[in-house]
């Protein structure tokens, strides 16, 4: 009788030890601190992306805008603070995992291309600037109020709205 | 003697004494007048090359001055953005080498290092909307001998993401993994795959490889994400020695067809269900045979975690005969830990020892050496670690416990390095 409670009790910690850990490996992300602004082509029709278009567009999941335009991602090298919370907000990866997301895509015959990538924000608003199907972000210190180079898109929400989910 | 002597002796060191005294006091007399000569000399020349050079600042400063010299050019402001280029989506070329080696041991065979495969993997774009995709392997075979197998030639074109048309020899759509994973060993968290998905061309079971069309593409359904794919080739061909994917001569008039439906919804991100179905019409040694192969997978790959599950049955009838089934399920889970990547895969298969297209279909000298055939039931648990040591390589170590029908238990540990570059 007294082993079975000792193993009915054991099985309760380890239950409850794995339920903590769990819940803590599917907690969602908080995002807090400046906006990171998604940003388009001008000529592009689109005004409102969701999070979940957003990771298509990027992820190569879906290739072509509604206007036929094949859609070219860009994004800062690895090591930009905005790459990396926007890579975990809007994809759930790192670097690591993005790398090995595109060679297995392309493995697998899906066609799909990595972002762009450049060395500075004035580059991924000229790529986008330049490019009829370009999609990128940018830190809103980097998008000045006026600059009509290129077109800010809302995710969701305005990236001023305190609900807006892509921030730093 | 000593005493007259001595006297004598004095006077010359006296007289010497004094010699050498004159003789330094005149040296020195004689030094101090040459030093004072030259010293004078040094001041006259100094005097007069001072002389010299007032003439000459005045000289200079009597001349108009020059204009100032030209500034240096600045230099070339550096360019901070990546001109877009024509080909803006993707470069012309990918290529990707996949490689793996490592050791095996099993208890029924003698322990040994593996040469594992050598996988050359091209893609390019050739348009905006056309590419294509060719895939040659290195592999093997169980009499040492590596020979070269060409995978994979694909041309694809594709209009938008709802029709996406390929010709060529590809990887058949049977199920989930033949198309996840195909022969990068990099890519998969084992160190082989499950047995149902085993190649043909090395005593499996199910079609691997097809020549002929196929055509996927979306299937607007809102947040449902679903997907559909369609297979048209040449089938198969069975028999001892034979190559089973009909490259360039179909054994009949009769095509595979392979369809399949999957979904990936929305809101469950990493989730993807679906189901094929497939026919052919075998010809084979003895009378002909109708072949049905029907999959259906659920798998979950996201936040680190990797569950896999698919399960197959294949139905061979002959036209005046019975009627065998094959039945076949794996389920696969694993999580990451940073680098590290436990797993656990539980297996089954089981094929009729009787049924008249896989008593031809192993073992081959590709089968895999662990497994003595792919015919009767095949089943077993597999455990193991994945650590990747750099973003590109992989250290796996697997061990699997492999019972088969009328056969003892296979124990086996297999050590494996993946990578790609």
């Amino acid at each position: 009788m007294k082993n079975n409670n000792s193993v009915t009790r054991a099985f309760a910690i380890l239950a409850v030890a794995m339920g903590i850990w769990w819940m803590a490996s599917v907690s969602p992300v908080e995002a807090a601190g400046d906006p990171i602004v998604v940003i388009v082509n001008n000529a592009n029709p689109v005004d409102n992306l969701t999070l979940a278009e957003l990771k298509k567009l990027f992820l190569g999941d879906r290739s072509r805008w509604d206007t036929g335009k094949a859609v070219a991602p860009v994004m800062l090298a690895p090591g930009a603070p905005e790459r990396t919370a926007f890579l975990k907000i809007v994809c759930g990866m790192n670097d690591a995992d993005l790398g090995k997301y595109f060679l297995q895509a392309a493995f697998t015959g899906k066609s799909a291309t990595p972002p762009k990538e450049v060395g500075s924000a004035a580059a991924v608003k000229a790529f986008v600037a330049g490019s009829p199907g370009g999609i990128g972000f940018l830190k809103a210190s980097d998008l000045p109020v006026g600059d009509t180079t290129v077109k800010a898109v809302k995710v969701d929400t305005a990236a001023s709205d305190p609900t807006y989910k892509i921030k730093m | 003697m000593k005493t007259a002597s001595a006297p004598v002796l004095k006077v010359p060191r006296i007289v010497s004494l004094a010699l050498i005294m004159t003789f330094a006091l005149s040296a020195h007399a004689q030094q101090a007048t040459t030093d004072s000569t030259t010293q004078a000399d040094a001041d006259q020349q100094l005097q007069q090359r001072i002389k010299d050079l007032e003439i000459k600042v005045k000289e200079l400063e009597d001349k108009p001055a020059p204009p100032a010299p030209a500034p240096p050019p600045a230099p070339e402001p550096q360019p901070t953005i990546d001109a877009p280029v024509v080909n803006e989506v993707a470069p012309r070329l990918h290529f990707n080498v996949f490689g793996d080696v490592g050791a095996q041991g099993y208890n029924h065979i003698p322990d040994t290092f593996l040469f594992g495969s050598l996988d050359l993997f091209m893609t390019a774009r050739i348009s905006d909307k056309v590419s294509t995709l060719a895939e040659v392997l290195f592999v093997a075979d169980n009499t040492n001998a590596v020979s070269p197998d060409v995978e994979r030639l694909l041309l694809t074109y594709r209009p938008n993401d709802y029709f996406v048309a390929s010709v060529g020899r590809y990887h058949t759509w049977v199920g989930y993994y033949n198309t996840a994973f195909n022969y990068g060993e990099f890519l998969e968290t084992t160190t082989d795959r499950p047995f149902m998905y085993a190649f043909d061309d090395q005593g499996g079971v199910l079609p691997m490889q097809e020549v002929g069309v196929n055509f996927t593409g979306k299937i607007p359904s809102g947040k449902l994400g679903l997907n559909y794919v369609v297979e048209l080739g040449n089938g198969r061909a069975w028999g001892l020695n034979v190559e089973p994917t009909q490259n360039n001569q179909d054994a009949n008039n009769s095509k595979s067809i392979n369809g399949g439906l999957f979904i990936r919804p929305e809101k469950i991100s990493g989730l993807q269900m679906g189901f094929s179905v497939r026919h052919d019409n075998l010809t084979i040694p003895g009378p002909a045979v109708a072949e049905t192969i029907a999959t259906v997978h659920a798998v979950y790959i996201n936040n680190g975690y990797e569950i896999l599950n698919e399960a197959m049955l294949v139905r061979h009838v002959e036209d005046f005969g019975p009627v065998f089934t094959t039945t076949g399920f794996y389920t696969q889970f694993s999580r990451a830990f940073h680098a590290y990547r436990p797993y656990f895969r539980y297996q089954y298969f089981n094929a009729p020892s009787n049924d008249p297209v896989y008593i031809y279909s192993s073992p081959n000298d590709y089968a895999p050496s662990y497994v003595n055939g792919f015919v009767g039931r095949v089943n077993g648990p597999s455990v193991g670690i994945r650590y990747d040591f750099t973003a590109h390589s992989a250290l796996k170590f697997q061990y699997d416990r492999i019972s088969e029908r009328d056969l003892p238990t296979t124990n086996g540990l297999t050590a494996q390095i993946a990578f790609t570059f």
